[in-house]
């Protein structure tokens, strides 16, 4: 719709012109820190606009079960003692200023985090005329933290691989698709309308989640040949005990019998 | 306009005959949403008149002002005032609860209206906020400071008027300075503190500003709106009616799920959908669970205040329970996503249902400990009794609402007065105090958890069966209803409008601390200024909820220099006057 033009154009503007550029010495001088500071680290928090969620879930990270003080983490109170700052939230317009004001306080130098979805990239708010986007586009930021809200666990990896505490052992796996590759229908041998017509009833009656692992494993019984597929159900609901999988389960079942029947 | 559930006996019929008996040929029309949901469109001179009327007179609380840009659709802007109109408690038998929403055209080419704050004062934030957002002047409205946007903002630029601009139109900054003036009081002993909007007590941001003589605080002035974004016009620009649950999901990240579905309900209740029996009590146990997380976390806070940060970190370990169990029912911690217009996503099966049961058998026993710990320490009685008095007047005039209200004496939950989903199925009990302290409202939020343990399992056991999903129906233009859900901090109330491109055309919602706010000052007044954090964090607040909105606020800088004898007169002044 906006075309080329997006710089020009002052709704799609970017806002990097508002960033602050960073000293490349300053960047020497993070390294240094971060090979200090492993075990001692003070944290920030600086609320750019959020719904309170990630905050939250700061707050859990820092009680009894999760407890990040372990790993010498610890929340202060002011900018002027932090090493690290991190901004939750996506920027809104009215935070912009108090959000430089604690960056210019706190001490260089400093790493910045982007916490959660909305300081990360701005999330659900991202293009909205009070909210500039992510923390990214007021001041420079060293590390990602996403997630709407990140869990407390996935609080302590970012920060852990922030520090360096955790050095990253993921195996990536890159899939390229061969020239006679097709992704498969499932179920080709059950009739399409019939699979349909089971997969809503079973999100209707359950949900999505549940109703996608409960279509899954009745289609799983109704390959089975061996015996009439009643005693199969039968067997299966017994096993499992439970009487609302029985409701559902049964009421897949009569649509699969009407199916049969109809034909 | 009257949707579906025309056979019902209409609720709240007696409201509609007072009104009209008294104003008569005022009274250009009269609409019904649902059995006990009435609009009536009154002329535009008689408004405050009729709104007082039912606030004060008929026992009506102000839940909402929605204000509507209906030019597109009949050339008026439109303003709804909201009351919940319960009676005043002394008939018998007991009076019909319903919510009455008095209606107002506003023509485009005057666009003002006259002020209903200086006769109900609850209205306060409602008008700052329609100047703010549609340029509608309330005529009689003292303070022409901005409300939502930030000051920085262009004048005569409205977000939400349909014509004014493009959803994603950001103006460029004006200045680097914060240009918020707060009052500038100076005199003899008095001392200003700011405190904010970056401060450690609350975890968002708000500015305070405590006028204090000595320790004692003699007045109180905050500005708030920081993290105001724009969902409203989110809503109507870019969402689909299913997506907007999950922009609901992240209004607050402690009560999304209550505005979740109080939105969905409104939406359901302006189409006439019925919802499903089993997803009502998926719902309910939702919006419970929730309920559990909240109170625990508040309960944590206030022990954190008042230097007992044992019990602070006691509420939190134990509050994983109850996080552990919103994970389980809904795939996450927060932000459950589970509400869709017409149901829920996901259902509860046996093995979700026995380790919830579990986990709440855990919770009431390790709770029941932490709170006799908690209340056999003696300076937390000492430094909560008597402390951020809400006199039960004040509360009448500013309409706050949940475990707020519900301290100063006034036995008011919307789960009781206008039952939503599984509550009237399910007995409990609405926990009021008389103490209008903090101590009052600490405790509501205590036995509240309890009630809440009690509802979860109750309606655990007494799951109906059947879908728990509607589907199939199509979007009708222009209906509106109103949907509301007693959330932890109390009632968020949303009123939607429909529109005709598959994407609301007004949503309006209103959390509870919106309500909470305005009335914070005067629980402020007269406390020492450690006890200030207390008082903020006893009515729960919940800044990211009530900033949803856009509001300016270009306050006038007055004298800069106040005698103490000015500043007492002042204080005095604005305690007698129902205007702030």
């Amino acid at each position: 719709m906006f075309g080329d033009n997006t710089t020009s154009n002052p709704m799609l503007a970017e806002r990097s012109q508002y960033a602050i550029h960073q000293d490349p010495e300053i960047g020497q001088l993070k390294a240094a820190l971060l090979k200090d500071i492993q075990r001692s680290v003070f944290v920030y928090r600086v609320d750019c606009g959020g719904c309170n969620g990630c905050e939250i879930e700061i707050f859990a990270a820092l009680t009894p079960l999760f407890d990040v003080e372990r790993f010498g983490i610890k929340v202060v109170s002011s900018p002027r003692h932090a090493d690290v700052l991190v901004f939750t939230g996506s920027m809104t317009r009215s935070m912009r200023v108090p959000a430089l004001r604690a960056y210019h306080a706190a001490p260089d130098p400093k790493i910045c985090v982007a916490y959660g979805a909305c300081g990360c990239s701005g999330g659900i708010f991202h293009d909205l005329y009070c909210v500039w986007g992510g923390a990214d586009k007021v001041v420079p930021v060293d590390v990602y933290i996403p997630g709407c809200p990140p869990t407390p666990a996935a609080t302590i990896y970012g920060f852990a691989m922030a520090l360096g505490i955790l050095s990253q052992k993921l195996k990536a796996v890159h899939h390229v698709q061969s020239e006679n590759e097709h992704v498969l229908p499932r179920h080709p041998e059950i009739p399409l309308i019939l699979r349909v017509e089971i997969e809503r009833e079973a999100r209707r009656m359950a949900g999505y989640w549940h109703g996608k692992r409960i279509a899954e494993t009745f289609f799983g019984l109704i390959k089975g040949d061996s015996q009439p597929i009643e005693q199969t159900v039968r067997a299966y609901l017994e096993q499992e005990d439970d009487p609302r999988l029985t409701e559902i389960v049964t009421r897949l079942e009569s649509i699969y019998h009407a199916y049969h029947g109809a034909r | 306009m009257v949707i579906g559930n025309e056979t019902k006996p209409k609720i709240g019929q007696s409201y509609v005959e007072a009104v009209r008996a008294r104003f008569g040929n005022s009274i250009l029309d009269e609409t019904w949403q649902a059995p006990d949901q009435v609009t009536l469109t009154v002329s535009l001179n008689c408004l405050p008149d009729v709104v007082e009327m039912l606030y004060y007179e008929q026992g009506g609380w102000l839940a909402s002002v929605a204000v509507n840009d209906e030019r597109p659709l009949n050339g008026q802007f439109a303003i709804y005032y909201i009351l919940s109109v319960e009676g005043n408690g002394d008939e018998a038998p007991p009076a019909e609860k319903a919510y009455v929403v008095v209606h107002a055209q506003i023509p485009p080419h005057q666009p003002e209206f006259p002020a209903v704050t200086p006769k109900v004062p609850a209205a306060i934030w409602y008008e700052r906020e329609a100047r703010d957002m549609f340029g509608l002047q309330p005529i009689g409205l003292p303070d022409q400071r901005r409300l939502v946007l930030p000051d920085d903002w262009p004048d005569n630029l409205y977000p939400l008027r349909k014509d004014a601009m493009d959803y994603r139109f950001r103006p460029e900054p004006t200045t680097e300075n914060e240009t918020y003036d707060f009052i500038q009081v100076e005199g003899e002993g008095i001392v200003q503190v700011p405190l904010g909007p970056l401060h450690i007590t609350s975890d968002e941001p708000g500015h305070f500003r405590l006028y204090v003589d000595g320790e004692h605080i003699v007045d109180a002035d905050y500005r708030l709106f920081y993290v105001h974004r724009g969902m409203e016009k989110l809503a109507e620009s870019r969402m689909s009616y299913d997506q907007v649950t999950f922009l609901a999901d992240r209004i607050c990240g402690i009560c999304g799920y209550a505005h979740n579905v109080a939105y969905s309900t409104s939406v359901e209740r302006a189409l006439g959908i019925e919802v499903p029996e089993r997803a009502q009590f998926i719902r309910t146990i939702l919006l419970e669970v929730e309920r559990l997380h909240s109170h625990l976390l508040n309960l944590g806070l206030a022990c954190h205040f008042v230097g007992f940060d044992t019990g602070f970190m006691q509420f939190f370990r134990v509050r994983e329970k109850a996080m552990k169990m919103a994970e389980l029912l809904t795939g996450s911690r927060k932000t459950y996503g589970v509400n869709l217009i017409g149901g829920v996503r996901r259902d509860i099966l046996k093995e979700q249902r026995l380790t919830t049961l579990k986990l709440l058998g855990e919770l009431r026993q390790e709770v029941t400990t932490l709170v006799n710990m908690l209340l056999e320490t003696p300076h937390i009685v000492q430094r909560t009794q008597n402390i951020g008095l809400l006199e039960a007047q004040v509360a009448r005039d500013y309409s706050p609402v949940g475990p707020t209200l519900r301290g100063s004496g006034f036995a008011r939950d919307i789960r009781v007065i206008h039952p939503y989903c599984a509550y009237d199925r399910v007995p409990w009990t609405v926990i009021a105090k008389e103490g209008c302290d903090v101590l009052s409202r600490t405790l509501i939020r205590a036995e509240e958890f309890f009630e809440s343990v009690s509802m979860v399992e109750r309606c655990l056991d007494a799951m109906p069966d059947g879908p728990v999903l509607t589907e199939g129906f199509t979007y009708k233009p222009f209906q509106f209803a109103l949907g509301y859900v007693e959330a932890p901090r109390g009632e968020d109330i949303h009123w939607s409008m429909l529109g005709d491109n598959q994407k609301i055309y007004r949503w309006k919602c209103r959390a509870s601390s919106y309500n909470n706010w305005p009335s914070l000052r005067y629980m402020l007044r007269g406390n020492t200024i450690s006890d200030a954090p207390l008082i903020v964090a006893s009515i729960d607040p919940c800044y990211s909820c009530t900033e949803r909105v856009t509001v300016i606020d270009v306050r006038k800088k007055k004298a800069t220099i106040v005698p103490y004898k000015e500043m007492e007169r002042y204080c005095i002044e604005r305690k007698d006057s129902p205007l702030k």
